[in-house]
């Protein structure tokens, strides 16, 4: 038999956000190290890969979910076996922006969690003359969520690994928390990390 | 030694390095050594040939559980057989009546293809058969899914192998079969060994809703696979190519969305919920019909609506009181139940409850008599308390006999743990005196706990009679085994009968009276240990005759003197004629020491006496004195002794006669209220060794243990005794 031990952790990260945003483009820079230029909608795939976090070798599991909106009825069924979720928004486009307060709630209501390991990424800050979706704005809604808010680059690879990074470790520490027998759910949230806006 | 050895070696912290070098220092020569290895080489054989013994006896026994498991498997295999057969049959059954009523549910099939509604009926039809058969002819193959089929709307979209991968490693798992229908997928895994038609094992079917089916990107091991969402779980399913298992994703998507499209229009019309409801809730019907472990009175459910609710679950009900040991709630709601006026209708439903009801009824007994059973790994700690419960519930379910009966028994193995503890040690009295007291005293809560168990029964209480009575037979059976042995002296034995007879006579306070048993039980080996003590007593006298030299006996000091007349028993006037100084009596060393073995043989037989032993005893009393007189008789009458002599010897036999015998008769008098025949033949027949000479008012003591001896006519007595002493002097 195999022993669970020697397994090394597994942590399963979704993408989530509207459709084009850059969800699959993030992965693939994360997964590979390259930018894919053609646009091909995702259905659902998933990926695994082995990385070193904090010098603990760990396996994550990213599941790129469809960001198109006639699939948001089966949706539920990805969002119960995330444990943490990357929220995609293009700072190039507000709609998704707009919709990423749509997936918060899908989530929170799936995982019926308020503090569930997540992110708010705005992709595509390789084009910042196209911004549309303002820092200012979206470190607000972060706040209002009690989530960290961070811009990416898939193209530029600029901060890719450290949204990944970021959010394995809230998995990691959350999970931990979990373990811990006798711990209130409040009193994680005064523990939680401070908020901070990435822009880079 | 070499147990030691065996210790040492055979302990878990053994260090043969340390034990060698102990033994070494120990012994001195090489002799000592040798024998030392000589020792260990045994050990060590014998350890061989133990593990030998062992692996052997294991060996066995794991040929055996080999030939068992193969009897199992060729059972199972029947068993499987036969189940398939009834399946086929069930299926084809099935499918012909759903068949039948498939026009009737034609309208709701449509859901199955959006476009149908376009298509003319006829068309329709056709479609729905072939999707039937399909089905059918799908899930033949899969084992244990017969019910998947009744579901009129279901239909097989794809199906295809699989291979399933451990989620986190990506080893391959098992191979399954799945089955995409409109509603759910189907998971089957292949039957290792398979035998009839079916080549799947029906593990699970997901709700088309309750999945998400994920593409994953090939990595490693992990190729041409999808993933499978199904909350908490995680699934991995190896296609065997690309292309199947776009296809199978395709596939997946298609199924969802056309689920979706489908919950979208009926969200909006009401009406079209309450039309599948009915087609749900029949299917739930016949599937629960065809499931052997739930009731079937819930099939035909339109009758019982007239019932008490309570009554329809009472069978339910009582099987959880019983399960849960809540035996007083089970008797209530058998109470119930009975109370309850069953309507005389031929109702098959009632029928059915009532039918239940009884065989709860039974199992409830059963339950409560296994309760109450004996075997040998139910402690008895508990006692006779723990029993209460179960048999207060069989009294009132009427079931008296039985629990007097178990109860009883239980009794029984109470007692003899009881007694089994009692260990023989120590004085025999003392051991018959604590089993005594332990038996009775156990026979006496027992006895005491089973009336309040079963009042006013006499058929019980009959039964408790007997088994007092066999108890008593067992106990005095191993008390004869243990006390009644030749060598055992009959003082002992008669302390222990009566310390059994006070014991048994505690009982007559419950209305138990056991000592006419007790005696008669005893009466045999009382009489031969009786008839055993008097030929001991027979024989004593005899060797003492022989010895007898017919002097004074000087019993050395004068405490020893009052003592023995304490002892005779006989007033100390009476023995003054017989007491010369200090520490001297008249009377010679064989009618002292017979004096004192009679009247111990005396005190016991009157212990032991009872009506039946009563003739017994008397002719021990009576052989015994009558060895004694016929001893003093030959000597008087033998020409060897001299006159001086002979006058002692009538001194010893006036003493006999008319002393102790009247003792002897006025005691037995007292203590038997009647007077014993055989001792005063005794006295007429030797009355005439009795002196004649000085002592005149002698014979007038003769009738006197009828009327109990008085000290008068012995007043007379110490009048004579100067002289006697003068000439017994003489042979000093």
């Amino acid at each position: 038999m195999k022993k669970p031990n020697t397994q090394p952790a597994l942590h399963k990260v979704i993408m989530v956000g509207s459709g084009g945003v850059g969800k699959s483009a993030l992965t693939l820079q994360f997964m590979y190290d390259e930018f894919v230029e053609d646009y091909e909608p995702t259905k659902a795939d998933s990926y695994r890969k082995r990385v070193v976090l904090d010098g603990e070798e760990v396996q994550i599991d990213i599941l790129d979910t469809a960001g198109q909106e006639d699939y948001a009825a089966i949706r539920d069924n990805y969002f119960r076996s995330g444990e943490g979720f990357l929220c995609v928004f293009s700072i190039t486009e507000d709609d998704s922006f707009q919709a990423t307060q749509e997936f918060r709630d899908q989530i929170l209501r799936v995982k019926n969690d308020e503090n569930i390991p997540f992110l708010l990424v705005g992709n595509k800050s390789d084009l910042d003359e196209k911004r549309k979706v303002s820092v200012f704005e979206s470190c607000s809604r972060a706040a209002t969520w009690g989530v960290p808010y961070v811009e990416t680059s898939a193209k530029t690879r600029s901060n890719v690994d450290k949204v990944f990074y970021d959010l394995m470790r809230e998995i990691r520490s959350r999970k931990i928390e979990d373990n811990k027998p006798g711990n209130s759910r409040g009193k994680d949230k005064s523990k939680r990390k401070k908020l901070k806006c990435v822009i880079l | 030694m070499a147990d030691i050895a065996d210790l040492k070696i055979g302990s878990s912290d053994f260090n043969p390095d340390k034990y060698v070098r102990e033994l070494s220092q120990r012994c001195v020569g090489g002799q000592e050594l040798q024998q030392q290895y000589q020792k260990i080489q045994s050990l060590g054989e014998d350890t061989s040939a133990q593990l030998k013994r062992n692996v052997y006896q294991n060996y066995t026994q794991f040929i055996e559980t080999a030939k068992e498991i193969s009897h199992l498997e060729s059972e199972m295999y029947q068993l499987s057989h036969l189940l398939t057969e009834q399946r086929s049959l069930l299926a084809a059954l099935a499918s012909t009546s759903l068949l039948g009523g498939t026009n009737a549910g034609a309208a709701t099939g449509g859901e199955s293809s959006t476009d149908v509604t376009a298509e003319p009926e006829k068309q329709f039809q056709i479609e729905d058969e072939e999707r039937r058969r399909k089905l059918t002819a799908a899930l033949e193959k899969v084992e244990g899914c017969v019910d998947l089929i009744e579901s009129p709307a279901r239909s097989v979209i794809h199906e295809g192998d699989l291979l399933e991968l451990d989620p986190t490693e990506g080893t391959a798992m098992q191979r399954m079969h799945a089955f995409l229908f409109n509603d759910g997928l189907l998971l089957a895994p292949w039957i290792p060994n398979r035998r009839g038609p079916a080549r799947y094992k029906f593990q699970t079917l997901i709700e088309l809703g309750s999945f998400a089916a994920v593409n994953v990107r090939d990595m490693g091991s992990v190729k041409t696979a999808f993933k499978l969402l199904a909350f908490p779980d995680t699934r991995l399913f190896q296609c065997t190519s690309n292309q199947s298992k776009k296809e199978w994703l395709e596939k997946f998507e298609a199924a969802k969305k056309a689920a979706l499209a489908q919950e979208q229009p009926k969200r909006q019309e009401s009406v079209a919920t309450s039309e599948t409801s009915p087609v749900r809730s029949s299917s739930v019907d016949s599937s629960s019909g065809m499931n052997p472990f739930e009731d079937n009175c819930a099939v035909s459910s339109p009758d019982i609506a007239e019932l008490p609710e309570w009554l329809l679950e009472l069978p339910e009900d009582l099987d959880v009181c019983i399960a849960q040991r809540h035996f007083e709630d089970a008797y209530a709601l058998l109470q119930k139940a009975n109370q309850f006026t069953f309507p005389t209708s031929k109702d098959p439903q009632l029928l059915d409850i009532r039918r239940k009801v009884d065989g709860r009824g039974r199992a409830l007994i059963e339950v409560l008599m296994k309760e109450l059973e004996v075997s040998p790994d139910k402690s008895l700690q508990g006692g006779l308390r723990a029993a209460r419960r179960a048999v207060r519930l069989l009294n009132q379910l009427g079931r008296s006999s039985q629990a007097c009966d178990l109860f009883l028994k239980l009794c029984s193995s109470i007692l003899k743990a009881q007694l089994r503890r009692v260990k023989r040690e120590g004085a025999t009295v003392v051991y018959v005196k604590h089993l005594g007291g332990i038996f009775f005293s156990n026979m006496m809560d027992m006895a005491s706990e089973f009336l309040r168990a079963f009042p006013n029964s006499p058929s019980c209480a009959s039964a408790l009679v007997v088994w007092a009575g066999s108890e008593l037979t067992h106990l005095t059976s191993h008390l004869v085994k243990q006390v009644f042995m030749p060598q055992s002296p009959i003082s002992t034995l008669s302390e222990c009968v009566v310390t059994i007879r006070t014991q048994c006579d505690q009982l007559t306070s419950l209305g138990i009276d056991l000592r006419y048993q007790l005696d008669g039980l005893l009466r045999s080996p009382l009489q031969r240990a009786l008839s055993d003590a008097r030929d001991k007593a027979v024989e004593a006298v005899k060797l003492r005759a022989v010895e007898d030299k017919w002097r004074p006996t000087n019993l050395g000091n004068k405490d020893a003197l009052t003592k023995f007349v304490m002892e005779t028993g006989l007033s100390p006037n009476h023995m003054q004629k017989y007491v010369q100084g200090e520490s001297w009596i008249v009377l010679s060393a064989s009618t002292v020491a017979f004096t004192r073995q009679y009247l111990s043989l005396l005190e016991d037989c009157l212990r032991l006496c009872t009506t039946e032993l009563a003739h017994t005893v008397d002719q021990v009393l009576t052989d015994v004195f009558g060895a004694q007189l016929s001893h003093v008789e030959v000597n008087l009458q033998s020409d060897k002794l001299g006159n001086p002599e002979k006058s002692f010897i009538q001194k010893n036999a006036a003493f006999l006669l008319s002393e102790l015998l009247p003792l002897v008769t006025k005691t037995y008098q007292e203590r038997l209220n009647n007077p014993c025949q055989t001792l005063e033949v005794l006295k007429t027949k030797f009355s005439w060794m009795k002196p004649a000479d000085g002592d005149g008012g002698e014979p007038s003591p003769a009738p006197a243990p009828a009327k109990r001896p008085t000290p008068l006519p012995r007043t007379t007595a110490p009048r004579p005794a100067p002289t006697k002493y003068s000439t017994v002097t003489e042979y000093i």
